[in-house]
């Protein structure tokens, strides 16, 4: 049939559903972030701590198989909050590290090539494209934050028993909660990062960058200034005082969990301004 | 050519790129960086003035304030030592009335008082009418500020404010025109690669020195601003210059090591994540690193020469605390000597990697 013959007719297939769509795009870009072998390598590495954990719940029950350590090793080996504490900080920089390499690469490269008039073209809004861009890193992060998490809670209340569970159930709580706010905060800033710098290498040293040296900026202030309610700056810190509070442990000297919360808050919201204002279907090109 | 010739080159090349790292929209935050510590230290000389010149209108003198004895009631001590700067009681003090109201149990009334005698302020504790804990310190301690900022240089400005500064600058001199698509204009000129290089270097280093150091020095003086004149100038007249010197060289030190690094980073690797992460855990263990290894790094040199050990953070996890040994700081000309020594090595790997390098905007 000759070209001009063609006339417009409507699309008769299925329409997909609206969250449908919404994982058109992670599914694409889980699949390319999986071919990159940094990313794989990362991923691995970041499970090793995960190993280490569920192992040191296992000897936990199983401390007849230290009796040459005495009684020392019954105190050393409890699982508790400090436990788990200690666990979410340590997979909290694995995330961090995954998503300065993964992160970048997510948004940056729509900008730079002037893609995304062609994905708000279709039936995609900014919030839906931010929020299946997320995703990816929703999907990216939880396999080494609260998915080990959750299994080690998992593998302690099955070894200690209903009793154990019924009294510490806020633990699996805590880190399911936990990590999914370190999870929103961590992708809004590798994604506005990478809106705002365009360059996906820059953007990813940018991630990085940023998580240190606010935590360094804010123990200077606290030291010069002589006050302490300079640490809710520094976004690791006042995450791990939510999460102290969430695991109902001691809280650390400083602001408190709720102040910490809010500062949390304005810092998602300041990234989510930063998102907004960069991601726009036209660009004026002077 | 003359070696004249290739130096006018060198410098040719670097006064046009100097341009670009000091005024591009990009170099922003590299300023803010370097401005911080100074804007911060800025912050509380401040806030010691006014609080001098604000409690300075209520002083009381030391000798009445010496003579107020742990026992003393809070009407003695107001008799003793006039109006205090800030007298308050407290929230339990509140509550303990309420409860008392209600005819409940028996919460101390607490009462706070701070008085100041021109160079120090005592805290005055009271629990019902009756003082419990006297305590003064000065209002400014110079002792405490060198201290801090001996921590400020190493901890924040060192490790983090030059180091990602550094990455930034250097890293974008080859790295940042492959990104632009803009190499291959430098390439086009004719002048050997190791030229351009060394050009590029060179920006980059007067960028980064004059701006840290600057930053460095900002940050000294600001923090020497609000002490005592009798001290500052017995500081200036024995040690001061030669600290702010050190300071200042061990910044500039830091720069040419770092940068040296962080642009043959560029030139090698399209990731500058991965050296950046590599160097920063590198940097950041090595206080923990056998005596050998610790002296493979940039910091264990320009650290030996700031003229005040940083304060050993009591807060380090113990583990931590265990297995730091650091290793003998070496003389000043040999830390000198070691950090150029770095910088020519990976200077001169570098100038092997840039004759090879091809252009692949492709990839990037």
């Amino acid at each position: 049939m000759a070209v001009y013959r063609r006339g417009y007719r409507r699309y008769q297939g299925r329409l997909t559903g609206e969250w449908e769509r919404l994982m058109v795009l992670p599914r694409f870009a889980w699949e390319g972030l999986l071919q990159q072998r940094l990313i794989a390598i990362l991923f691995v590495l970041a499970l090793f701590w995960p190993v280490g954990c569920a192992l040191f719940i296992y000897l936990s029950h199983h401390l007849d198989l230290l009796q040459g350590f005495g009684g020392a090793a019954g105190n050393f080996f409890q699982v508790n909050g400090e436990f788990f504490f200690v666990f979410m900080n340590v997979q909290s920089f694995a995330a961090i590290i995954l998503s300065a390499f993964a992160g970048p690469s997510l948004i940056a490269p729509d900008l730079a090539n002037g893609a995304l008039p062609l994905y708000f073209s279709r039936p995609l809004t900014r919030t839906t494209y931010v929020l299946s861009r997320m995703l990816v890193l929703v999907g990216v992060l939880s396999p080494v934050t609260w998915i080990p998490g959750l299994v080690l809670f998992a593998m302690q209340s099955g070894m200690a028993g209903w009793g154990w569970f019924a009294e510490n159930y806020r633990f699996g709580l805590a880190v399911v909660g936990g990590f999914f706010l370190w999870i929103l905060l961590v992708s809004l800033l590798a994604m506005a990062c990478s809106a705002y710098v365009r360059w996906r290498v820059v953007a990813g040293a940018l991630v990085l960058g940023l998580f240190f040296i606010l935590g360094g900026a804010a123990e200077l202030a606290n030291a010069v200034l002589r006050v302490d309610w300079a640490s809710a700056l520094n976004p690791a810190r006042s995450m791990e005082q939510v999460w102290r509070a969430m695991l109902g442990l001691r809280p650390l000297p400083g602001p408190d969990a709720w102040q910490c919360a809010v500062c949390l808050g304005v810092m998602v919201a300041v990234l989510a301004v930063v998102l907004s204002r960069k991601l726009r279907p036209v660009e004026v090109v002077s | 050519m003359s070696d004249a010739a290739r130096l006018r080159q060198v410098w040719m090349i670097a006064r046009l790129q100097l341009m670009r790292v000091f005024f591009s929209k990009r170099s922003f935050w590299v300023y803010l960086l370097a401005l911080f510590p100074a804007v911060i230290f800025l912050g509380h000389g401040v806030e010691v003035k006014w609080k001098r010149e604000r409690w300075g209108a209520q002083k009381t003198s030391e000798a009445a304030l010496q003579s107020i004895r742990r026992g003393d009631s809070d009407e003695e001590v107001l008799r003793k030592a006039g109006t205090p700067v800030t007298d308050f009681r407290s929230e339990s003090f509140r509550r303990h009335r309420a409860h008392m109201d209600e005819g409940g149990g028996s919460e101390p009334e607490r009462r706070y008082m701070m008085f100041f005698d021109g160079a120090n302020r005592w805290d005055l504790r009271f629990e019902n009418g009756i003082l419990q804990n006297k305590r003064s310190r000065p209002l400014n301690d110079f002792d405490d500020d060198r201290q801090i900022y001996a921590g400020v240089f190493q901890y924040f400005y060192l490790r983090l404010a030059i180091f990602f500064g550094c990455l930034g600058i250097f890293m974008n001199l080859f790295r940042g025109e492959m990104l632009d698509k803009t190499l291959h204009y430098w390439f086009l000129i004719p002048v050997r690669r190791e030229v351009l290089l060394a050009g590029k270097y060179l920006a980059g280093l007067m960028a980064s020195v004059l701006i840290f150091g600057m930053g460095a020095v900002l940050s000294f003086v600001l923090m020497l601003w609000p002490q005592d004149a009798a001290q500052l100038s017995a500081f200036w007249q024995a040690e001061g210059a030669a600290h702010l010197f050190w300071y200042a060289a061990a910044a500039g030190l830091a720069c040419a090591g770092y940068g040296s690094v962080f642009l043959a980073s560029g030139l090698l690797l399209r990731n500058p994540i991965i050296p950046a992460v590599v160097i920063l855990a590198w940097e950041s263990i090595n206080g923990i690193l056998p005596t050998l290894l610790q002296k493979l790094s940039v910091l264990y040199y320009v650290q030996a020469l700031c003229p005040t050990p940083p304060p050993v953070d009591a807060n380090a996890p113990l583990l931590v605390r265990l297995l730091s040994a650091p290793a003998e700081p070496p003389p000043a000309a040999v830390s000198v000597l070691g950090v150029v020594a770095v910088t020519a090595v990976v200077l001169w790997l570098s100038a092997r990697a840039v004759r090879r390098l091809e252009i692949n905007y492709g990839v990037e």
